[in-house]
């Protein structure tokens, strides 16, 4: 039986998979031609972005996918954003009759969005977050990126997708 | 060249992959702070969830995913539902200028459809293949969840999870 230990696996996540509560959203065009997006419309509200991160798991253990970083690939346009921040949650699934169990992982932005300023500017932005102890994700748990985005009046954005950074072992 | 064989593969399928008609359903928080749900309006009638199982094909015979299990996870609030019930479709997908096929797979659920599938409470319901599945290239599975609701049950659907054997 072989094996597989492959440090440089990458999932691409589109936006048509983002979970996206308060505030207008719609699937639109990206700013550049022949890109996807999901749109939230200009008003000044907090908008929360969920990312499930689809990777295969494994019920063995140090097997499966080795979660280490996730990019996120977004575009802030006509205002700035007041603030805007995000959280890495591994969630446990319940078993039946039993409610899930939410813990918040610890991990570092990228040198381009550690400080809020960073991250609230007109521009595009590829965001990195990194785990500070990469996961084995277990076949119980999944793993959500959660974006808190506290627009400007005129603030809108475009979600354009996200990707997974992993080890994959087998 | 190597040769793989995992037997404790498993997939996450969000909520916001499911296809789902008949009732209001939008993006909402989960009851636990940090989910997320596909949430149903209360309405009395019958919902329809579809659930993509999102695992690789594979054009070799028995090779690729082999599709053993659905674990479906799922809440029931404000008062039970008449029943929920899960069935699987294969479709094979037509050829240019060809309707799709679609063929009902045999499963079984671990939690009765109309007792404890059904309460006000948190669900983890399984769903496993009679007769597990290679799945070829040519072919998906649609997990079909039939939600037969009162006027007052909502429904939040945190996700699913595939668990399968991958061979290559």
């Amino acid at each position: 039986m072989g094996s597989i230990h492959d440090t440089h696996m990458s999932q691409y996540i589109p936006p048509t998979l983002f979970h996206c509560v308060t505030g207008t959203w719609t699937i639109a065009a990206g700013q550049v031609a022949g890109t996807i997006c999901k749109h939230v419309a200009a008003t000044d509200e907090a908008s929360v972005i969920t990312i499930p991160i689809l990777l295969h798991s494994n019920s063995s253990a140090l097997k499966g996918s080795h979660l280490v970083s996730i990019e996120i690939d977004f575009e802030i346009l006509v205002a700035a954003c007041d603030a805007l921040a995000a959280v890495v949650n591994k969630v446990t699934r319940g078993a039946d009759g039993a409610v899930a169990v939410v813990a918040a992982q610890t991990f570092t932005y990228d040198a381009g969005h550690d400080t809020a300023s960073e991250r609230i500017d007109v521009d595009q932005h590829k965001m990195t977050l990194t785990l500070s102890t990469p996961i084995w994700i277990d076949n119980d748990e999944y793993i959500l990126v959660e974006i808190t985005a506290d627009k400007a009046a005129t603030t809108t954005m475009d979600m354009l997708g996200a990707v997974a950074n992993y080890t994959l072992r087998l | 060249m190597g040769y793989l064989h995992d037997t404790h593969m498993s997939q996450y399928i969000p909520p916001t992959a499911f296809h789902c008609v008949t009732g209001t359903y939008t993006d909402a928080a989960g009851a636990v702070s940090g989910t997320i749900a596909k949430h149903r309006a209360a309405a009395a009638s019958t919902g329809v969830i579809n659930i993509p199982i999102i695992l690789p094909s594979n054009s070799i015979d028995l090779k690729g995913a082999y599709l053993k299990s659905v674990e479906v996870d799922y809440e029931c609030l404000l008062a039970a539902a008449t029943s929920i019930t899960a069935t699987m479709n294969k479709i094979t997908r037509g050829a240019d200028g060809s309707v799709a096929v679609v063929a009902a797979v045999t499963v079984t659920q671990d939690l009765t459809a109309a007792t404890d599938a059904a309460d006000e409470d948190q669900h983890k319901l399984t769903v496993t293949l009679t007769t597990p599945v290679w799945i070829d290239n040519d072919v998906e599975y649609l997990l079909v969840i039939t939600a037969v609701c009162g006027g007052t049950v909502t429904i939040d659907l945190l996700g699913a999870v595939a668990n399968f054997t991958l061979r290559s």
